[in-house]
Formats: C-alpha cells, sequence, structure tokens
C-alpha cells in the first residue's frame, strides 16, 4: 500500500458543495482519461469497450448522487481515487476489474426479457446449460 | 533418529528372540510369521477319512464351471473341501473354482502356460516338493493344500527372488497402486530380503508412442511375449539371454507394430510395461472410472474411462466374453487425447467476411430454423455421423420428416442402405460365435483394420480350430494363415459358379462363415454383389437352422442403429439439389456435391472436415460426455454414460434437435431422454435390449432377385489409416504419432 500512501493526500475538507461536485467531475475525468491504458493493462479489448467502462465509472458515481453532506462526498471521494490509484498501478488483476466493473452489478442477474415467452420449459432450461 | 536407526530397532527384538532358540544366530532367517517357522516342524494331521464337505466359498471372479462331459468330472480337495472339476483343468483353476485365489504372475487365462515364475506353488499331498499349480493338471483324489506353511514359505521364497533385481522406484512408477507385485508383495512377501549385492539394469526398449517399457523392473514372466505372439500375431516381442541377462526385448531395435500392442500393459503385472501417454499423468486411485462403449469402430468394445474432473485420462477395457473378451485395440485405448483437441465449445455463425464468429444459443437455433423453413421440403438433407448415438439419429429423423423431408441417412451405409432386412447388414453368427466356424470367407474386408476385435477373435479360431480362411480384397497382411483368393468380383463369380479350388473347402466346412465388409455399401453394384455372395452362400450352406454364417462387418458404430432406425434416404443423389443440409456430426461427406448457395449446419464435437464448408456451427457433446444408445455389428446394443461434463457451451445432439425443432415450429413430443428412448421403443424395440445380441429374424433369402449388373472395378480398402478414422481419432495427437510410425509405408 505505500504507493498509495504516495499517490492519494488527503485532500483539504471541501469548503462548499460546489467545490465538492468540482472535484468529483474533475475525478471523473481523470478517471476516463486513463481508461485506454486500463485496458490495455488488463488485456480489457476483448471484453469491453471505452464507452462501457466510462458509463460504468459513471454508474458508480451516479449512485451516490444523493448525498449531500460535504464530508461523505469528500470520504466517498477518497475512497474512489484510492480505488482508481489501484487499478492504474496495477495492483488488481484482470478478474477483479472485470468482476467489478465489466459484468458489473447485473451480472449475475438472468436474462428476463420477454424473448422466451411462450417457449416451452424444456427450450428454456435449453438456453441456459445442458444439464437439466 | 534415521530410518536405520528406526528399523534396527523394530528388528532387534525378533533377532534376540532367534538367537535364544537357534544357536545359528549368524543366519538372518526369512521366515517372518511365525505359525511358519513353529508348524515346520510338526507333523501334519492326517486327514479325516469323512467325506469332506463342499466348498463353502463362491468362485473366484463367480466363475461358472461348464462340463462338456458329464463323465469327465474329477474330483479334488481344496482346503479340505470337495470340489468337482472337468478333466484337463489345471489346479490353479481348480483351486479358484473351489474359491481360493492363488497368487500368480506368469499365469494369465487366455494365454498359454509358461509355468516360470513360481509364484503359484501350492501343497500336494504325496509330492516330495510344492507344485507349479498353474502347470499341474489336476488328478482324480488330488488333495490340494493352499495355505499350509509349506505353500506359504514357498511364496515368501519366490518373492524375495523377484524383489532382488526388482528396483524400489514405486513412488515414481505408473504402475504405483494396481501392481500384481506390489500388492502380492504385501500379502504374501517377506518383510525384509537377505539380498545385498547391487541390483541388475536392463536398458529400456523403444516400442513406439504407445507402451513405455522400464525393462529394468521386468520379473521375466513373458505375459507379454505370449500375448505378442498367441494374440495380437506379431512376432515382435521375444525372450533374450539367459539367467541373470535375460531379457525382454524386441530381437533387433524394432517398434511393436500391432494394433493390439496397448493390452501388453494392462497384462504386465509390473509396470515394466506402461502406458507412455498416462506416464506421470495420475494415480489411480484419483480416477473416477465410468464403464462405458468405444465407438471408433463397429465393434463396440467395452470400456471403462477413467478421468480425473473433467479431463479424460485414459481408457481401459472391460471384460465382455461376447465381443471384446479383455483387449482392447490401439485405437480405443489411446484415442482419448483427441477429446481436448479441436473441440466446437460455442454456437458459431459464419460472418460475411468468412469467419465464424461466436453468438448465443438462441440466435444461432434462431437463424437455422428461419433457413429451414425458407427452403422447399425436398432440398432438406440429414446427414448422421459416424459417431452418433440412436437417440439422436431418431431425433433428427423425426425433425426432418416434420420438415417434409425424407433425405436422411447415416454416412457410411452408401447410397442405396437396404434396411429392410435386418440379417442384411448385421453380423449373424456373432462375434463370439465366430469362434464355431471353421473355413471364413472374407470379401471385401480388412478385419485387421476395420474392426481389429473382430480379427482377433478370427485369430483365435484359426489358431484353436485350424480354421481355413479364405480372402478376397486388396493385398494385405493379416496375422495369421490365409489364402489371398483374388482382388474382386472375379473371384466371387468364380466362386458362385463352383470354379474356384475354394469351393471344396467351403462345401466340405461344417460352419462356413462368409464377412462381407461394409465397403461394399459404397460400390454402386452393392446389390449385384451381395447377390453373388449369396449365392456363395446357399451353395456352401452358409444359412442353416442352426447355424448362420452370413455376416456384415461394419465400420461405423452408428450404422446399425441406422439401419435400425430406417434412415435410409428417399433419392441418392438429393445431396447434390440440396439448399439446406443438417450435418449431425457427418464429416465424412463428400463436400464437393453439396451446392455451393446451400446453407450447411454442422452439429458435432470437433472443428473437422465439415466444419470448412459449414456456415453455422451447433457445439455438440462427444461419446464420454453423454448417454447414448450405439448398437454394434452383431446387433448388440449398448449404451455409453457421461464420464466427463460437456465442453464449454455444448450440447447433446438430441437435445439440439429437439430445441431446433421447437424454434422451427415442429415441436418433437419427447423432452427427456426416456421419452425419446419411448420412442425408439416404437421403430426399434431391440435397441432398447440393453448388453443382449438381438438376432435377425428373417434370413437373406426372402431378398427379391437382383437384376442389377456387377462391375468388375476390384475391391478397394474401405480404411486407409487404421489409427485416423473418425473426427475424435483425426484429432488426437497420439493417433497422429501412431500412424506416422506404425503403419507400414
Amino acid at each position: 500500500m505505500s504507493f498509495t500512501r504516495r499517490a492519494v493526500k488527503v485532500p483539504p475538507n471541501s469548503a462548499s458543495l460546489e467545490e465538492a461536485r468540482h472535484r468529483v467531475i474533475d475525478f471523473f475525468k481523470t478517471a476516463c482519461r486513463s481508461i485506454p491504458s486500463i485496458i490495455d493493462i488488463y488485456n480489457l479489448d476483448e471484453v469491453a469497450t471505452v464507452a462501457e467502462l466510462r458509463s460504468s465509472v459513471a454508474a458508480q458515481i451516479r449512485k451516490n448522487s444523493h448525498i449531500t453532506n460535504i464530508k461523505v462526498i469528500d470520504m466517498l471521494l477518497l475512497k474512489g481515487v484510492e480505488e482508481f490509484n489501484n487499478i492504474v498501478e496495477h495492483a488488481k488483476q484482470r478478474h477483479h476489474i472485470i468482476g467489478q466493473y465489466v459484468v458489473g452489478q447485473k451480472g449475475l442477474v438472468l436474462d428476463s426479457g420477454t424473448k422466451d415467452q411462450g417457449d416451452s420449459n424444456f427450450l428454456k432450461n435449453f438456453y441456459n446449460s445442458n444439464y437439466f | 533418529m534415521g530410518l536405520g536407526m528406526l528399523a534396527s530397532r523394530v528388528i532387534r527384538p525378533t533377532a534376540a528372540k532367534l538367537s535364544r532358540s537357534s544357536s545359528l544366530h549368524f543366519i538372518r532367517p526369512i521366515v517372518s510369521t511365525p505359525e511358519t517357522s513353529s508348524a515346520q516342524s510338526q507333523p501334519q494331521p492326517d486327514p479325516t477319512p469323512d467325506p469332506p464337505p463342499p466348498s463353502p466359498r463362491p468362485p473366484v471372479g463367480g466363475a461358472r464351471v461348464h462340463f462338456p462331459n458329464p463323465e469327465d468330472a474329477i474330483e479334488v480337495f481344496v482346503d479340505g473341501y470337495s470340489v468337482k472339476v472337468p478333466k484337463g483343468m489345471t489346479v490353479l483353476q481348480a483351486c479358484e473354482i473351489a474359491g481360493v485365489d492363488i497368487p500368480r504372475f506368469c499365469y494369465h487365462s487366455r494365454l498359454s502356460i509358461a509355468g516360470n515364475c513360481r509364484m503359484c506353488l501350492v501343497e500336494v499331498e504325496k509330492t516330495p516338493k510344492p507344485v507349479a499349480s498353474c502347470a499341474m493338471p489336476a488328478l482324480p483324489g488330488m488333495k490340494i493344500k493352499t495355505d499350509t506353511p509349506l505353500a506359504k514359505k514357498a511364496r515368501e521364497g519366490v518373492m524375495e527372488f523377484l524383489l532382488m533385481n526388482h528396483p524400489l522406484d514405486c513412488p515414481i512408477c505408473d504402475q504405483g497402486g494396481e501392481c500384481d507385485l506390489q500388492d502380492q508383495s504385501m500379502a504374501f512377501g517377506s518383510d525384509r530380503g537377505r539380498f545385498t549385492e547391487v541390483k541388475r539394469a536392463v536398458v529400456d526398449k523403444n516400442l513406439g508412442p504407445l507402451v513405455k517399457t522400464v525393462m529394468t523392473r521386468c520379473i521375466q514372466c513373458t505375459r507379454c511375449v505370449r500375448f505378442a505372439t498367441e494374440v495380437a500375431g506379431v512376432q515382435d516381442l521375444g525372450m533374450l539371454g539367459r539367467g541373470s541377462g535375460e531379457e525382454i526385448g524386441t530381437y533387433v531395435e524394432k517398434l511393436m507394430t500391432s494394433e493390439l500392442s496397448g493390452n501388453v500393459i494392462d497384462i504386465c503385472p509390473v509396470g515394466a510395461l506402461t502406458s507412455k501417454p498416462f506416464a506421470f499423468k495420475a494415480r489411480n486411485w484419483e480416477l473416477k472410472g465410468t464403464e462405458s462403449i468405444d465407438v471408433t469402430d463397429a465393434v463396440g468394445s467395452n470400456i471403462r474411462i477413467d478421468s480425473r474432473g473433467p479431463e479424460v485420462l485414459r481408457i481401459l477395457p472391460r471384460l465382455n466374453e461376447d465381443i471384446n473378451e479383455e483387449w482392447i485395440s490401439d485405437k480405443t485405448r489411446f484415442c482419448y487425447d483427441g477429446l481436448k483437441r479441436q473441440r466446437l465449445n460455442d454456437p458459431m455463425i459464419r460472418g460475411a467476411d468468412g469467419r465464424f464468429k461466436t453468438v448465443s444459443w438462441r440466435d444461432a437455433l434462431a437463424v437455422v430454423a428461419e433457413v429451414a423453413l425458407q427452403v422447399k421440403p425436398e432440398e432438406i438433407v440429414g446427414i448422421a455421423g459416424q459417431l452418433s448415438d440412436a437417440e439422436s439419429m431418431m431425433a433428427l429423423k423425426d425433425f426432418l420428416n416434420r420438415m417434409g423431408s425424407n433425405n436422411v441417412w447415416c454416412e457410411g451405409n452408401g447410397p442405396n442402405p437396404d434396411a429392410d432386412l435386418r440379417s442384411g447388414y448385421i453380423m449373424n453368427s456373432g462375434i463370439a460365435g465366430l469362434e464355431k466356424a471353421d473355413v471364413f470367407l472374407l470379401v471385401g474386408t480388412q478385419p485387421r483394420v476395420e474392426a481389429a476385435m473382430v480379427n482377433a477373435r478370427i485369430r483365435k479360431t484359426v489358431r484353436a480350430n485350424q480354421a481355413k480362411v479364405g480372402y478376397i480384397g486388396p493385398a494385405m497382411d493379416l496375422n495369421y494363415d490365409h489364402q489371398h483368393l483374388g482382388t474382386g468380383p472375379k473371384t466371387l463369380i468364380e466362386l458362385a459358379e463352383g470354379r474356384h479350388p475354394f469351393c471344396s473347402a467351403l462345401a466340405n466346412a461344417k460352419n462356413p462363415a462368409i464377412i462381407v465388409g461394409a465397403g461394399l455399401f459404397e460400390r454402386e453394384d452393392k446389390d449385384a454383389i451381395f447377390s453373388v455372395v449369396e449365392t456363395i452362400a446357399k451353395n456352401a450352406k452358409v444359412v442353416r437352422p442352426d447355424w448362420n454364417g452370413f455376416n456384415v462387418l461394419l465400420l461405423k458404430a452408428a450404422q446399425a442403429a441406422a439401419l435400425d432406425l430406417g434412415l435410409v434416404p428417399e433419392s441418392a443423389n438429393s445431396i447434390e439439389s440440396a439448399k439446406f443440409v443438417y450435418l449431425m456430426g457427418a464429416d465424412d461427406v463428400n463436400m464437393e456435391k453439396v451446392p455451393s448457395d446451400a446453407f450447411v449446419v454442422y452439429q458435432g464435437h470437433h472443428g473437422d472436415q465439415s466444419v470448412y464448408r459449414a456456415n453455422i456451427i451447433l457445439p455438440a457433446a462427444a461419446f464420454s460426455e453423454k448417454e447414448g444408445i450405439y448398437e454394434n455389428t452383431e446387433g448388440c446394443s449398448q449404451q455409453t454414460l457421461p464420464a466427463v461434463p460437456t465442453v464449454g457451451d455444448a450440447r447433446d445432439d438430441w437435445k439440439i434437435i429437439r430445441a431446433l425443432s421447437e424454434v422451427a415450429g415442429v415441436r418433437l413430443p419427447y423432452d427427456s431422454v426416456g421419452a425419446i428412448r419411448a420412442r425408439i421403443r416404437t421403430v426399434a424395440p431391440n435397441l432398447l435390449n440393453m448388453d443382449e445380441r438381438e438376432p435377425a429374424t428373417f434370413s437373406a433369402s426372402l431378398k427379391p432377385d437382383c437384376s442389377q449388373k456387377m462391375s468388375l472395378t476390384d475391391f478397394r480398402p474401405a480404411i486407409d489409416n487404421f489409427y485416423m478414422t473418425d473426427s475424435i481419432t483425426r484429432a488426437s495427437k497420439i493417433m497422429a504419432q501412431c500412424s506416422a510410425t506404425l503403419l507400414k509405408k
């Protein structure tokens, strides 16, 4: 963790909500700029595109959009910066990135579209696996 | 504390006790069991004159005794119990019937008796020395004792001699865990040896890509030599030297060129001959065994698939007296590495650029169904591959029939298969029944490469009854005495008209057998040839109520079941006008005949020949991954069981067709293996009589006369390369090595 300590300095608290918002946007921009090199580091080009990763990062930030407490925002931002540094420093492995950002939260949710409606149970099972 | 000190601590009390009892304390006796040393001095009590009771133990391995002549039965006594055996049996066999398993190394029930390991020594009353039970015929009233101190001491002594020159390398030996020497030295050996000299070492021999040799481990039981000369019929192996210089080897530097060479691995009681591809891969106790069926030829050899996790690690034979006895061919045994290469694991569609792109099952089936519904029904063609199981062929035929097409067949059955009379395409005398024959006529078949186990059976018959073999076909090296009568239909006509000298042999034979190769199915004049062969059969009285010697030797595992299920094309040339071709694992189809605008679906497990032409790939399960019925060439249906999980996103063959039928709107009415078997029952109930040979009801004499003209072109070999005949063996690296080194050029 020594490099993280080197890289991440705890910034002074934001003075206002506006400053905190700017900091978050700056962080998002930095993250977006380094997505191509992250794809390069972790060989993600066959599983994800830049746009997908960008929207994945945006989704992580939007998840906390309801928070108005400046201290909490600063803390979450610090965590985000820490995570981001770990990623660009190659402190993670490929499957961490894939699991968290490519497959994402919806990864294990089954495809429950309207496509299978009217199919027999056999066909539904067939699409899932060979063993039923 | 070192091991040596530990050992000396263990030894010391015994040594002290012994030095007390005898003054010769400088001798380290080998005898370890206390009753052995004590019982030696006291005389044996005389056996009671009462009639001894029959043996309470069941025979070893559930063996049953068959008395050809009831008056030939003799009574012997094993360990005080009486047992009745037929005359001519050996003492060892009598003991087995009495339920006593005698330790042995050189004795093997299917090989000649050598009697050189001496492990099977037993005590027989009124003989001065222990006798080698494997070589001693049982005589009436013989009193055999297998559990006396004398017999135990003899075994202990033999074990000590055998272990004298045997290396202590069990931890790195592939036989470890299934080694006869290991087991028997634990059971019968002494806990120490007196040999302190240097052990001998023997140079390893190169027997080819299949059999690994560590000749220092050899105990000179000569099982492999006897197997090679007697069963495999090659004189490659032999015994060289005498005394401690004795070794097994090929006389000159030479590879073992037999299609049954892998069996020496099984019969070797020690780790001298082990499997080269399996070397250092696994220990036998880590493996899961699955009892299954071989599909690389039409014999349907019974096999055990040993797997660890998702990987097939080796294939071993299972005992089935009617089919493969206890041998399997090298192709069966070593094809398994093909199951790991070139596998199809995802549904794929060929894009506009000619490259395959992975898609989901949903999309793949939707595309296939859409194309299938666009073409005219008569332009749909379905071909089942040579490795297809009966369930998937049933589903394929039902699916195509529901689409309105009846152009469905199995590759290898030729353009005009005749599925009307079952006797016209199965081996009517059965594989085991061939042993009753005394004259063989092989027509256009090369059993040595087409069905090695059938060939071994013929060889066994030739050796046992001096059966005569006449062979019509291209020149080949059959490993038994035979007369090469000719190369083509001309000889057949001579035989039918009685002008050939071999006719007298056929006419004088008690049980003549004619074996016709399924390679002839591909000929245009197949019906004419079969009618000539039937004339020969009629003249030689080959088909009688008590004996049916008219046999067809099939080539592929799926052929018999396909004909039973009626996979017969409506027209022979349907493939040339096809717009939608469904290949279910069919790789030997001539793809040049398929029109260039046809849509080709390939459903299979290997990226083999047909994939180059396919427009869409549906990955399926290989025989080691699915449950499926296969019918062998003698009409015996057997089933495979899944040993390993399927690869990637592959599915069972019949499930793919069932799912496709639903997407295409012609839903097949079965959802489970049980349901599809119920459907098979309505078409060919014999396929569900598992492990039972179903003979044909009507003989070929019912056939209408044939008006076809016979061409005089010679028969061609049906198989060019014994080691590579299907998609699995073609993907196998070991099989490629074999065809590079072992095939005679």
